[in-house]
């Protein structure tokens, strides 16, 4: 038994190869698949998986990882990864890896901390002005000409009252896509030892000048995220776009003609917007076994090599690492390359991280209206400052953590004690128990291995210091992260908003479905196609639907808003970008979804009440309202409650939609519920300590709810 | 005539949810034949459509690849979830024994701690069993996160047969095992249909836990498939509507098929007929 449970077992397990994970773009995904084949050629004895993640993803993804001690042998990424990565002792040095790099962009060499931490392929990654030659010929140079041109390119063609082409577009409330401008009112949003300056007045004259842009002259869209920005260039309903190097190998392929200059000069400065300059590049995992450090080298050299570097360079026109793969220059290598030479290094140190966490907010508050640029500025400042100083802080064990242990201790012993007078009893061992519990000890193996043992392990997390500086040597230290999370306001603002959301939400469930299932269940022409397409909401996954809702969504694009304004003839809801508004919408998408479930089980419910009911009814001259009343709901409570009780917990818990429709709590956090606010807590700012506390609560809250809520609706028996 | 109205305006209300189920999915079906791979600007119905998506979908792409990882993984896993469901299932609606209750109570409480918080903790002790990257880690965590649902429903199903059978087949000497499969379960076929249900949903569906585990392109499942698709600054929507399209197809048809059972095997909590 036990060899064919070995057997079995072995027939999973992989044979180790090497990895590397990337994030590349489509395009160039294409090329390094096609480097990584030729050593694979040359290396017939090793074998790469060449593993593609999205940039958040890549990144949580290899700290969770290289956390369980495994991980690719190679990460590449943006450098901006780098700061973190090697805070948390997760990538290795590399400067007894690769010796000679003489040859190298001094800004492809990644240092932090005196080491090197990463070698790029490339220098670049930095925004500028992208136009298409179709519509303009002569780019704007400043910000005059800029909002001039913008005038004349931003037009209602058919006179419908809505807005055909945009002069500009861009991502524009994305602070990353922001900050270039603070260079040109004169200040940087960081000093010069990475610590944030979100007070100046450069700072706060840009979040007026993007304000105006959108306000006063009107040359960008009202709403405007990654997505349509690029959708809106490619299908020439957009004179100008600003964004990175990354995005030409898209509009090649889209047959824009285009051309690139910097981003325009600010006329009452005469200074330059500085874009980021940085690179991607590799990293070497800190775990990488010996035996295969030779292969990995080999590969990283490999994939740095002028061959490889030249491919990119003349397939999708990045700007190689290299001096001896660089190209001929070409027009948009020369406008890229001038708008490099006006920026400024992207800065690597973790706390930027909090930096753009704090901007974020308060310049989404500034373009909802809701905010002063001169307050905002230094409410981003002391955001900054004080989420800097949480992220760096290692709480150290006090009298509490031996207090812990000894909880732990007891709990356990009385668990032993426990299960000990449970075994030395003997009805465990009467037939019929014996073979009750051969029936649930597989399917009890399994939920406690997967659930129960990473509960008790988030339990212990909760009271540890686990964050940045200690990822890989933290320590029981506390309640400390319990008392963080309940003085803050946020928490309870939060906590309440979940509350709403879950109430609302699960009501709605109930009601809509319930009422369709009364609807539905008598004779009616089509009943089976509509009841088929009344569960379509369940059964599409959800990372599909909430994606397609968030479109529908957009003020001006968006199907919602269509219907509103040529049916009902309503102005256009600024739906995403209103704090009010995005939480509806997230709360519309997550009802629509919903409701199919409640109405299954109202269905199902429905079935058992005895049809002589209505009867009697009917004779007695009853409504159909005092029938529902009286016979329909009461019967259904006995479906209903368990199935609303288990609609709270997933509700409450439900993070998908809150971050797919809201994009992740926008605008200006205010769309989060707790679950949302737990994940950003976790793995932005990288306190998993805290996190963990968070999620205990909710944990708790919820338990103390579904006890609550089963026994006041005597619904207990299916637990007792 | 009364009566009639009723039924129209019934009807009505009928349709008008009915549209607003599909809506959104029109939407998709609508990016998935469009000649470009932007999705939102643009009128869906307006300008070009053709069959590329699909066609490149199918043939420039690793798609049949990540369709058969997945019907393997979400057919193991089905299967696994129905036979471990209906087992403890059965036997905590019929016996009484001790830590009944709290077993109950712990299944009810695994559905309350956010799940993102449990990925770290799965990652690691998926290592230390040396799971990473193979399907066996994704039926582990697959089957027993759908467990503690999967049970209560089948749970709740056995509650409401009556036990007089049982008792019968039990004097002619039947054993418990037997009992439970000759006479329980053939009556049972809508709950484990419904529990199935849920099971493949769970696993055909699943992106989160997947990610995690899998880090070898050949053994990519559908979600992780589709997400390639989506970089965080270019994706390519039409290939990723088309997919999803695909994707949902399956599930789509399975619960039209089954939509019978739906109504009589869905029986959340247990309850008493």
């Amino acid at each position: 038994m036990n060899l064919l449970l070995i057997l079995f077992f072995s027939k999973f397990i992989q044979a180790e190869k090497l990895q590397l994970w990337h994030q590349m773009l489509p395009t160039n995904r294409l090329i390094l698949e096609g480097a990584v084949k030729d050593w694979e050629k040359a290396n017939p004895e090793h074998q790469v998986h060449v593993i593609y993640r999205e940039t958040e993803e890549l990144r949580s993804g290899f700290q969770s990882a290289a956390m369980g001690g495994t991980g690719p042998e190679l990460i590449y990424g943006p450098s901006d990864q780098v700061g973190p990565f090697a805070t948390m002792k997760i990538i290795r040095p590399m400067d007894d890896l690769l010796t000679d790099l003489s040859e190298f962009d001094p800004l492809a060499v990644v240092k932090y901390q005196g080491s090197i931490f990463s070698v790029g392929d490339m220098v670049g990654n930095h925004l500028m002005l992208i136009y298409n030659k179709k519509l303009l010929q002569n780019p704007p140079r400043n910000t005059d000409e800029l909002i001039e041109i913008g005038k004349k390119f931003t037009k209602d063609d058919n006179g419908d009252g809505k807005i055909d082409r945009y002069g500009l577009v861009w991502n524009f409330t994305e602070p990353y896509f922001f900050v270039p401008w603070v260079a040109g009112f004169g200040s940087w949003f960081l000093n010069d030892d990475f610590t944030p300056n979100l007070n100046s007045e450069g700072v706060i004259k840009a979040f007026s000048f993007v304000k105006s842009l959108r306000d006063v002259h009107k040359i960008i869209p009202q709403e405007c995220d990654y997505e349509i920005a690029n959708a809106l260039f490619k299908e020439g309903k957009a004179a100008m776009i600003v964004n990175g190097d990354w995005s030409w190998g898209d509009y090649v392929n889209a047959k824009i003609d285009f051309g690139v200059v910097p981003i325009p000069m600010v006329s009452q400065t005469g200074l330059w917007p500085a874009p980021l300059v940085g690179t991607k590049g590799y990293s070497v995992n800190a775990n990488v076994a010996p035996e295969k450090m030779g292969p990995t080298v080999d590969l990283l050299k490999h994939l740095l090599s002028t061959e490889v570097q030249k491919k990119f360079a003349i397939e999708v026109g990045i700007l190689p690492s290299r001096a001896s793969a660089r190209q001929q220059d070409n027009d948009r290598m020369a406008g890229s390359s001038a708008s490099m030479t006006k920026g400024k290094p992207m800065p690597i140190v973790p706390e930027v991280r909090a930096v753009w966490d704090s901007l974020r907010p308060v310049y989404q508050s500034i373009l909802g209206g809701k905010m002063q640029p001169q307050e905002a500025g230094q409410k981003a400042q002391d955001e900054a400052l004080r989420q800097i100083s949480v992220m760096n802080e290692v709480v150290q064990p006090n009298w509490q953590a031996s207090l812990l242990q000894g909880i732990f201790v007891l709990v356990a012993l009385f668990a032993l004690y426990k299960l000990f007078k449970a075994l030395s009893g003997n009805t465990l061992f009467k037939p019929e128990n014996r073979f009750a519990l051969i029936m649930t000890l597989p399917a009890m193996a399994a939920v406690f291995f997967v659930i129960i043992y990473p509960l008790v392990f988030n339990f212990v997390l909760s009271f540890s210091n686990f964050s940045l500086r200690t990822f890989r040597d933290w320590q029981v230290v506390g309640f400390q992260n319990y008392f963080s999370v309940l003085s803050e306001k946020v928490f309870w603002v939060v906590f309440g908003k979940t509350i709403i959301w879950t109430a609302v939400n699960v009501l709605s469930h109930t009601v809509i479905g319930v009422f369709l299932a009364v609807l539905i269940n008598q004779t009616l022409p089509g009943k089976r196609l509509m009841r088929v397409l009344l569960i379509i909401p369940w059964a599409v996954p959800q990372y599909i639907t909430a994606l397609t809702w968030r479109n529908m969504f957009n003020q001006e694009y968006g199907s919602i808003n269509n219907m509103l304004t040529s049916w009902f003839h309503l102005s256009p809801v600024q739906w995403l970008g209103d704090p009010f508004n995005a939480f509806a919408a997230c709360i519309i998408t997550n009802i629509w979804l919903g409701f199919p479930f409640m109405m299954v089980v109202a269905l199902g419910g429905l079935q058992s009440i005895p049809n002589d009911l209505y009867e009697a009814a009917d004779i007695d001259g009853a409504t159909s309202w005092q029938k529902f009343r009286n016979i329909t709901w009461p019967m259904l409570t006995a479906v209903m409650y368990p199935a609303m009780t288990l609609g709270v917990v997933w509700t409450f818990n439900a993070l998908n939609v809150v971050w797919l429709v809201s994009n992740a709590g926008e605008p200006a956090d205010s769309t989060h519920i707790l679950v949302s606010y737990v994940y950003k807590a976790a793995f932005n700012l990288y306190r998993y300590g805290y996190g963990a506390a968070l999620s205990v609560l909710i944990f708790f809250i919820l338990l103390g709810f579904g006890i609550k809520f089963l026994t006041a609706n005597k619904a207990t028996e299916s637990i007792q | 005539m009364k009566i009639k109205w009723k039924k129209v305006f019934a009807f009505v209300v009928l349709i008008l949810f009915s549209l607003i189920s599909i809506g959104p999915i029109i939407h998709v079906v609508g990016v998935s034949f469009r000649a470009d791979q932007s999705f939102a600007v643009r009128d869906v119905f307006s300008g070009e459509w053709n069959w590329n998506n699909y066609i490149q979908l199918f043939t420039k792409t690793d798609f049949l690849l990540w369709v058969k990882n997945s019907t393997y993984v979400s057919f193991v896993v089905t299967l696994t979830g129905v036979v471990l469901a209906s087992m403890s299932g059965y036997s905590l609606s019929r016996f009484r024994f001790v830590g009944r209750g709290a077993l109950m109570l712990s299944l009810l409480v695994t559905q309350m701690f956010p799940a993102t918080m449990l990925l770290l903790p799965f990652f690691i002790v998926l290592t230390k069993l040396k799971l990473i990257n193979s399907f066996f880690g994704l039926f582990l965590i697959y089957s027993s996160t759908a467990l503690p649902f999967c049970i209560w429903q089948m749970k709740g199903f056995f509650d409401t047969l009556p036990r007089e059978i049982e008792e019968a087949a039990r004097v002619d000497g039947c054993s418990w095992f037997q009992t439970w499969f000759r006479i329980v379960l053939p009556l049972s076929t809508p709950a484990m249909v419904i529990t199935a249900l849920f099971s493949f949903m769970a696993s055909w569906s699943e992106y989160v836990v997947a990610a995690i585990v899998l880090q070898n392109p050949e053994l990519y499942t559908l979600p992780i498939g589709l997400k390639s698709f989506q970089a965080s600054l270019s994706t390519q929507w039409g290939f990723y509507a088309a997919g999803a399209v695909v994707v949902s197809l399956p599930v789509v048809v399975l619960f039209v098929t089954l939509s019978r059972y739906l109504v009589s095997g869905l029986t959340v909590g247990g309850v008493k007929g």
